[in-house]
């Protein structure tokens, strides 16, 4: 069976293996956005800090992307709260 | 979007109306800091924001709201 195909759903509301299907796909949803957030900060990060591409990675261009990536995620903070604390 | 694979692999039957509302929010929160970083972040990232870039980031997630919003109203006033 590959990952995305599932058995038919069981008829009852609940059980173990309805559980069991759940947690399944709420892992792989956790999964999917931790690929996706990964790709976002590479990109950013690759626009930001590696302008000139030389034969390895400078130190100024590793500095640059370790403060990217803990920005990135402050940046995800932020949006988070400016949608669900601030009362408007 | 994460949550339209789901939807066409027939996996979303078995996860709960909260759990899609929890995925809807992380999806609209990473498509949302995506573009606001564009628009707010412009010099190289230091080690920590500004003042003037983290006002930037949550004024920007709020119009971007609220440009939503408003979309939306004139979409469904030309139906």
């Amino acid at each position: 069976m590959d990952p995305f195909s599932s058995p038919a759903p069981s008829s009852g509301s609940s059980g173990p293996s309805t559980e069991a299907l759940m947690d399944q796909v709420k892992a792989q949803l956790a999964q999917a956005y931790a690929e996706e957030f990964l790709e976002t900060v590479r990109s950013k990060c690759f626009a930001k800090c590696i302008t000139k591409p030389g034969t390895s990675l400078s130190g100024s261009e590793s500095s640059c992307i370790s403060r990217c990536v803990e920005r990135y995620i402050e940046a995800t903070s932020i949006i988070g709260r400016a949608l669900f604390s601030s009362p408007r | 979007m994460i949550i339209n694979m789901l939807k066409t692999s027939h996996q979303l039957v078995h996860i709960s109306h909260q759990e899609k509302q929890k995925a809807m929010v992380s999806e609209m929160v990473g498509k949302i800091t995506n573009v606001c970083w564009d628009k707010c972040i412009t010099s190289t990232p230091g080690s920590k924001f500004s003042s003037s870039e983290s006002t930037c980031l949550t004024n920007c997630a709020q119009r971007y709201v609220d440009m939503s919003v408003l979309i939306m109203k004139r979409f469904q006033s030309m139906q």
